[in-house]
């Protein structure tokens, strides 16, 4: 079961309908999260929605609590979550993106993807995360060809992975490749 | 005896309550009603999921009910307490159980379950003509200023869009059915309605379906993207510059995967499809870029649920819909009243059918009002959507002399 904390997002049942077609998924809302089944899951994702990290402390906590035991995908604001709780800073963009669909390159052997194949992902973000982003497990594994802003973070030891863009929109076509290769792992 | 035609004219120039309701092939009147039940937080689950079931008419027809929701009740029903605003106390909701139904299309057809429905008096109330000069809520000053402050927040990520209402307000009464037939002659858009009853009125030519049921198929049609018409742009260079401007096409987006994922929320696991993408709808005054998004419905999903899934309608409000709406009650000073409320109708089998309430003019004690809204979205500036808003009142400004 994956047990998805939506961030009262407006793109959450978009993530949660992907999900529910490759596993069973529970959604639930930040303010209403049910710790027992939380802890039955296989897998936590943490959605997408406004703010940033810092305004939804429960978030981080489940991230530091759960981190190599289960499996962790961060979408958006569930990106910079993950990288937040690894120490990571998150600034405003200067180019705010919301709406926008950008090419997005894989530029890491440390992907579970294909090294050097590129994408077309959607994009919903005013922040982004600051670099350099120095950490021992995670890789910046994707990014925007255009604006070299990261879209990926993987930490495939601990299976922690995340995404900036939004695998959900439909400005991504392979959105579900994305997530059934994760969750299939 | 009158025949169908004198009586619909009869019925007009009477001081009955009316409501009429356009459709696929002309529009519906409904009147002689048996019921008018008043709306609120506490009562809509009831009505919804109990009350409108009820089938006590032996025409299939009369079955319904037909009515609105304000945009505060609706905001209460997901939820959100709206802070203390200005308000001339109308309705929070209001729904109809009609006796008597006329299809106008090709011919006139009248079902009734009144007797001697057609007996009517004619009303001899007499209007005065109101000319053109409203007063218009926020000055460009004051609308830029908005702007900047909802920008900011933009730029924290607090909203990724938001849409700023305007309203445009005057003294008076109007003859309502005169100006709902003046409207429909220049601009017949596929939402528009009219409800005339004693105390108040409203016209509207919404473009915008909220909502469509039938069984357990529903649709959405959300508009994002406006386009002034000149003389020049006809529909395939309106298509042309909705898809090469940039702003209108991350709007849009942005509308379509928020309305995917209200309709993900009551609909079956990949059931949300995208049926007609990025189209583009042709009014008197201006182009719309529309997109039509369908579902499935879950087993045992309530037309409560569904209404809270999906209403207030996301497009007139911005994204993420909580946040957003959160971020206008702090700076919206006066309430939005039926304004990006929806209107339309509820069949006792469950099939549904709502708009959003935009381009609708409310007349309530002795005042007419007419709001409109546009998006804050970076790369637009304050003039450019504070001038797109005249463009969405002009059609019904245009009604007065």
């Amino acid at each position: 079961m994956i047990y998805l904390i939506d961030h009262e997002d407006s793109f959450t049942y978009n993530l949660a309908h992907l999900l529910d077609s490759i596993e069973p998924t529970v959604v639930s809302n930040y303010y209403e999260i049910n710790y027992k089944k939380l802890h039955k899951a296989s897998t936590i994702v943490l959605s997408p929605g406004p703010g940033e990290p810092k305004d939804y402390p429960l978030t981080s906590e489940i991230y530091k609590k759960y981190k190599g035991k289960k499996k962790i995908l961060g979408i958006c604001l569930g990106f910079q979550h993950i990288v937040h709780s690894e120490g990571g800073k998150i600034v405003q963009q200067k180019n705010i993106l919301h709406g926008y669909q950008s090419r997005i390159k894989i530029i890491s052997d440390k992907s579970i993807f294909n090294k050097n194949s590129d994408l077309l992902g959607g994009r919903y973000h005013s922040l982004k995360l600051e670099e350099p982003f120095i950490s021992k497990s995670m890789t910046i594994t994707m990014r925007c060809t255009k604006t070299n802003v990261a879209m990926a973070i993987e930490d495939d030891i601990n299976q922690v992975y995340g995404f900036q863009f939004h695998p959900d929109s439909f400005l991504t076509p392979n959105g579900k490749y994305l997530i059934k290769k994760i969750i299939s792992r | 005896m009158l025949n169908n035609k004198e009586y619909l004219d009869k019925l007009y120039q009477s001081d009955k309550s009316i409501i009429i309701y356009k459709n696929d092939t002309g529009f519906e009147v409904y009147t002689d009603f048996s019921k008018k039940i008043i709306i609120d937080k506490k009562n809509i689950k009831n009505f919804l999921n109990i009350q409108s079931k009820e089938k006590s008419s032996r025409i299939d027809g009369l079955n319904c009910y037909i009515g609105f929701f304000g945009y505060k009740l609706l905001c209460e029903n997901i939820g959100i307490k709206l802070p203390k605003q200005k308000t001339t106390n109308f309705y929070s909701g209001l729904f109809y159980k009609p006796k008597t139904k006329i299809s106008i299309g090709k011919k006139i057809i009248i079902k009734s379950t009144k007797t001697n429905f057609r007996n009517i008096k004619t009303n001899t109330k007499k209007y005065s003509k109101l000319n053109k000069n409203f007063n218009l809520n926020l000055t460009l000053q004051q609308y830029s200023k908005l702007f900047d402050d909802f920008s900011k927040n933009i730029k924290q990520g607090k909203t990724y869009q938001i849409k700023i209402a305007q309203t445009y307000s005057k003294k008076g009464n109007i003859n309502a059915i005169d100006l709902f037939w003046q409207l429909m002659q220049i601009n017949e858009s596929p939402e528009s309605f009219l409800i005339r009853d004693k105390g108040y009125s409203i016209i509207s030519c919404s473009p915008e379906t909220l909502l469509l049921k039938k069984g357990d198929l529903i649709k959405t049609k959300p508009i994002a993207g406006t386009l002034r018409k000149t003389k020049k742009i006809n529909h395939n260079k309106a298509l042309a510059f909705f898809r090469r401007n940039e702003k209108e096409t991350k709007e849009h987006n942005m509308i379509v995967d928020m309305e995917r994922n209200d309709l993900s929320k009551i609909c079956k696991t990949g059931s949300v499809k995208i049926d007609k993408l990025k189209k583009v709808e042709e009014y008197r005054d201006l182009f719309h870029y529309v997109t039509t998004i369908k579902g499935v419905l879950k087993n045992k999903i309530t037309n409560h649920d569904i209404i809270s899934s999906l209403m207030p309608g996301g497009s007139v409000i911005g994204c993420p819909k909580i946040s957003t709406i959160q971020l206008l009650n702090q700076k919206e000073k006066s309430d939005r009243n039926i304004y990006t409320g929806s209107f339309g109708i509820i069949h006792s089998n469950g099939d549904m059918r709502f708009n959003i309430m935009i381009r609708t003019l409310l007349n309530f004690k002795n005042a007419i009002e007419l709001s409109v809204a546009s998006g804050v979205i970076l790369g637009s500036t304050a003039k450019k959507e504070y001038n797109e808003n005249y463009i969405k009142a002009k059609s019904l400004l245009d009604l007065f002399n």
